[in-house]
């Protein structure tokens, strides 16, 4: 009688394991709209530093504290993107003096 | 569309893209250890799955900027 139950009761488990992780993620807002996904990153970002704290507490270990990088990617590509555009922009009249300079100068060799 | 709201827009899709294929990685994991005997197929699908939707969430919020008649008022 057990040994026939045993399945069922096995798929049940899972079944009901696998039907909460949908429903977590359901109702947490995952599956939702662009705006939802974002509140829900902030949320979990926010809450990762409590808990790694009180993990680290559990255990009993102390995580070396990451060193404060002062480097903003953002501003880093920000400002890569306007000095190439700036150079591109400038590259014709540059192009035209440097062209100019070099002739002027062949002509006081040749003089 | 203003350059601030582009912006809004793109920060929004790139979080959502984060958490949604974080979440199909978790359930595709779950669901691989339990249904699918520890196989890796699943946890490819779930993470193509959360891609994908992230993609198509961004593609409308995108393009909800230039579509004509989205705020038909309901006639009484």
């Amino acid at each position: 009688m057990a040994a026939k139950i045993l399945p069922v009761v096995k798929l049940a488990t899972k079944v009901t394991i696998a039907g909460g992780a949908i429903y977590v993620a359901y109702d947490s807002g995952l599956l939702g709209s662009s705006e939802e996904g974002s509140v829900v990153l902030g949320k979990a970002k926010a809450a990762i530093p409590p808990a790694v704290d009180e993990w680290m507490k559990y255990f009993g270990l102390e995580l070396p504290t990451p060193p404060k990088i002062d480097f903003s990617p953002l501003q880093a590509w920000n400002s890569g993107v306007q000095k190439s555009i700036h150079a591109l922009s400038v590259a014709p009249t540059r192009a035209g003096e440097y062209t100019s300079q070099g002739l002027q100068y062949v002509k006081d060799l040749t003089k | 569309m203003s350059e601030k709201e582009l912006g809004r827009k793109w920060d929004c899709c790139l979080a959502d893209c984060a958490a949604k294929i974080g979440a199909g990685l978790g359930l595709g994991i779950v669901f691989s250890v339990v249904f699918f005997k520890r196989r890796t197929w699943p946890i490819a699908f779930g993470t193509g799955a959360g891609l994908g939707m992230s993609y198509s969430n961004c593609q409308n919020d995108l393009r909800s900027h230039y579509l004509l008649y989205n705020n038909i008022p309901k006639k009484e």
